[in-house]
């Protein structure tokens, strides 16, 4: 890796830390000054009053925010990221355990979007008014316009009525399909769009005058040229999968980080949220430096800008 | 001559009888009046939340209450359906003349699912850990009387004595919710003073013991949980075959209604967590004519929605808008909403008008003569315009003696459909007699702050209950109350008919004669009916859908419905397979 890699890679750390840390306080700060607190289920439990003080004084919660947040952050410098007071377990042990399972979950999203988005893509890029286009844009559109929720219902009931898919909690077809089938159909829109306008460009029209066979002009010279501006905005898609996986996890029963955030926000847990908001952040930081990194390496001009 | 004849021709009709019947189709409710329950296999059923620990005493939550109904047993437990106290751990008791203190003898043989005996020491150890104060148990209170915690002293191994600090109306059913857990395994972590950090979820099912039908094997979290027979289960049906049918019980965590709804429609569930929704009813009874599902009807809920108004003193809205603490107002608001409307079309027919808070889900305690206030808007408008309410501009909505419009909102929780829905049809209605209401949806711990520091007009909300005997929830009824809604936590009562309410339940809870109890209780639901501090519109009709391969269920309205009896369930058939 060149030297000019290296400090950037220093330098998007540094920020992506910066970055981490103030989405996960915030996010504390937040949670503790909405309205209502951690006893709201012991109280609804019908717990008597010395109890839910006691549980309230376990949680930190008769202590002032900036303590709260000092405890937290001296505790982050030990990767100590404070208890839950939904699951008495550690938050590191619970966010590292969910995450993985999202960070597995949106991996295998963002590939099966890929491998099915940007090929089909440079087909309909490359032959506008052909069967396939006639064919793949009318989905494409449908589902990029289609909200998740709904898309994810229909997937489950498609799974329920065929039998073709598990709904068991944990099998991973059918959240896979319902992150990655959108972001499939808005990589296919993007990459259909770059392949036509690079298609038209001097340097490939004379490519093409120089006898370049049609299919390498095509999934050589013009897709190399069209996946720039396609990867440019891998970073935002690796947001958008995160901020997808909420909806996704809680419907389709897979136990990720989006569900627990989800959880502790309605506990009003405060060191979980802000541990899910940690690990949110951390893998929106990481996607975008490895996005960028990605574009580097496809594009000399990015590297030398870096 | 002619009785070898008859004999033939008996032979004969009986061999064609038996062929005409061998012959027929598949009679499944015969066989199992035949042959019993079947037994093995394993019961799928799915739950919407996952459990916070395995410890029934620090968690007292739905999850956790599930679990420690599968994997615990009680000295005695209160027959969801009947209501009957039933012997469990304690096979009998008997109790003094003065009704305080109570004799257990305790079951001989009984041993957790480690194979440790189970004694009275397990007994008292379960106390001493539920009154712990470093263990600050939810459980607790419910296990006070005054606020006093039962003494127990072990009369010998088999023998436990517990006495009650008060006579107690409801007498042992308190029993129900305590699961007795062994003191070999947990001893060490309560003096130690880390009782309430053992047997968190991380804790491996091996290390777990319980006296239930059922024991952990495994827990996949955020996914299931699967339970396997307790070999060492010591029930027996009344055959005298080993308790529990079933092989093993898998709980699959599933936090979305459609989901559970999907799959189980799909058989591939036999339970779904909760009751039946109504949107869900229609669907659901075509599965069932299909064979594939069945729908019981467990009777009326016990949680209805409660709407109440905010009548503490000096409560911020009461200041600009006296109105609104006005009896008058509630009576009026009482008249105004159709409660058919909303069992029309928020229920879609699954639901019941209702009066008080009392439903007849609570069997005994349910006054059916109580006065009803049916629909009747000109009453309504009157009650409006005795309190200053009148339209004074014109435009058809009521303004107060200042001119200010008639106007409150109703605090409700968001993504609670059924209840949002009822809100706006109350606002609706309210809307024709000129009464303007803004609905506001919020997160339910919002919700309860603002309940909890007065800042609210109204609010629509439930609560849950474990037991039917009111006087299992003073915390209600009683002007001191953490859940008395329309003036929680008073000093001393603000009014004479809450004084006259705490009397008659501190009379209640204190007598053992179920008549008097019950004309107690009656007088007080007339009470709330004339003051009307709190108002009930409809309660749902509780739907319980289970897979068709399902037997032995006796479903129930409080939680958990059909789990309760786990160890008589069986199944017939694989999962998925038309019955």
């Amino acid at each position: 890796m060149s030297g000019q890699l290296w400090t950037f890679l220093i330098r998007r750390s540094v920020g992506a830390i910066f970055f981490v840390a103030i989405v996960s306080i915030a996010a504390l700060v937040l949670v503790r000054l909405a309205p209502g607190d951690a006893t709201t289920e012991l109280a609804l439990a019908h717990a008597d009053r010395a109890t839910i003080e006691a549980a309230r004084a376990r949680f930190g919660l008769d202590r002032p925010v900036l303590a709260q947040v000092g405890e937290w952050l001296i505790g982050l410098g030990r990767l100590d990221l404070g208890q839950s007071s939904l699951y008495s377990r550690p938050v590191a042990d619970l966010v590292l355990e969910r995450g993985l399972r999202t960070a597995y979950l949106g991996a295998l999203a963002l590939f099966v979007a890929t491998a099915i988005g940007l090929p089909l893509g440079v087909v309909t890029g490359s032959r506008p008014h052909g069967v396939a286009a006639a064919i793949v844009t009318p989905i494409s559109i449908a589902l990029v316009a289609c909200p998740p929720i709904v898309g994810v219902l229909a997937l489950l009931l498609l799974a329920a009525t065929t039998g073709w898919l598990s709904t068991a909690p944990g099998a991973v077809l059918v959240p896979t399909l319902a992150l990655s089938l959108p972001l499939a159909a808005t990589l296919e829109r993007l990459q259909s769009q770059a392949t036509a306008e690079t298609l038209a460009a001097p340097d490939v029209a004379a490519a093409a005058a120089r006898g370049v066979p049609p299919a390498r002009l095509v999934w050589i010279h013009a897709a190399r040229q069209s996946l720039r501006p396609v990867l440019g905005v891998y970073g935002i898609v690796i947001g958008t999968l995160f901020s997808g996986s909420l909806a996704v996890e809680t419907i389709t029963a897979w136990p990720g980080i989006g569900r627990l955030m989800y959880d502790a926000l309605v506990g009003r847990d405060l060191f979980l949220v802000a541990g899910c908001a940690l690990v949110g952040a951390v893998l929106i930081a990481l996607g975008n430096v490895i996005a960028d990194l990605i574009r580097a390496v496809a594009d000399p001009r990015i590297r030398e800008q870096l | 001559m002619k009785s070898t004849r008859l004999i033939g021709f008996v032979l004969a009709v009986a061999a064609i009888s038996g062929a005409v019947y061998l012959a027929g189709p598949n009679r499944p409710d015969n066989k199992i009046a035949l042959h019993g329950p079947n037994t093995g296999g394993r019961l799928v059923a799915l739950y919407s939340s996952e459990p916070k620990s395995f410890n029934r005493l620090v968690s007292p939550l739905g999850a956790e209450e599930l679990i420690a109904r599968l994997t615990h047993a009680t000295l005695i437990r209160v027959n969801r359906v009947s209501g009957e106290i039933e012997p469990r751990l304690a096979r009998e008791w008997s109790s003094s003349p003065d009704g305080l203190t109570w004799t257990f003898k305790l079951r001989d043989g009984v041993t957790f699912s480690d194979g440790v005996p189970f004694t009275s020491a397990d007994v008292l150890f379960t106390f001493a850990a539920l009154y712990d104060k470093r263990v600050a148990s939810p459980t607790a209170a419910g296990l006070t009387v005054n606020d006093q915690p039962l003494k127990l002293r072990a009369v010998d191994e088999r023998t436990v004595s517990i006495t009650f600090p008060a006579v107690y109306g409801p007498g042992i059913s308190m029993l129900d919710t305590l699961p007795i857990l062994p003191k070999h395994k947990l001893q060490p972590a309560l003096d130690a003073g880390t009782f309430r950090n053992a047997w968190g979820v991380t804790t491996p099912p091996a290390d777990l013991a319980g006296l239930g039908p059922f024991v952990l094997k495994k827990y996949a979290p955020g996914e299931r949980l699967l339970f396997e027979r307790n070999r060492k289960f010591w029930l027996r049906d009344e055959a005298g075959r080993p308790l529990p049918y079933l092989d093993e019980i898998q709980i699959d965590i599933v936090p979305e209604t459609n989901s559970e709804v999907l799959r189980l429609e799909s058989r591939s569930a036999d339970l779904i967590s909760d009751k039946v929704r109504p949107e869900d009813l229609a669907a659901l009874r075509k599965k069932e004519s299909d064979g594939d599902i069945r729908l019981v009807d467990a009777g009326i809920s016990t949680d209805p929605d409660v709407l109440w108004f905010n009548l503490a003193p000096g409560a911020p809205a009461a200041k600009t808008r006296p109105w609104l603490q006005q009896e008058a107002l509630r009576h009026a608001i009482s008249y105004a909403v159709n409660r058919q409307v909303i069992v029309d079309t928020v229920y879609l027919g699954a639901a019941v008008p209702i009066f008080g808070p009392i439903t007849p889900g609570y069997g005994e305690w349910y006054l059916p003569d109580l006065p009803r206030t049916t629909y009747d808007s000109a009453t309504a408008r009157t009650l409006l315009g005795s309190i200053g309410l009148t339209d004074r501009d014109g435009d058809g909505m009521l303004e107060d003696a200042s001119g200010k419009p008639a106007r409150f909102s109703i605090l409700t929780d968001k993504g609670h459909t059924l209840r949002e829905r009822t809100a706006a049809v109350i606002q609706q209605q309210l809307k024709a007699v000129g009464l303007g209401v803004d609905v506001i949806g919020t997160d339910p711990p919002t919700l309860f702050s603002r309940y909890q520091q007065g800042n609210y007009d109204a609010i629509l909300f439930y609560v849950t209950v474990d037991s039917t005997d009111p006087a299992r929830t003073p915390e209600i009824w009683m002007s001191s109350g953490a859940f008395h809604f329309w003036n929680p936590l008073q000093k001393t009562p603000a009014t004479a008919w809450e004084a006259s309410i705490d009397s008659l339940m501190q009379r209640h809870a204190t007598t053992l004669d179920g008549v008097e109890r019950r004309r107690l209780f009656a007088e007080v639901q007339r009470l709330l009916s004339a003051h009307l501090p709190f108002l009930h519109f409809t309660a749902p009709k509780v739907t319980i859908a289970m897979s068709a391969r399902l037997k032995g269920a006796t479903p129930a309205v409080l939680d958990p419905p059909v789990l309760w009896n786990a160890e008589v369930l069986s199944v017939s058939g694989p999962l998925g397979g038309r019955q």
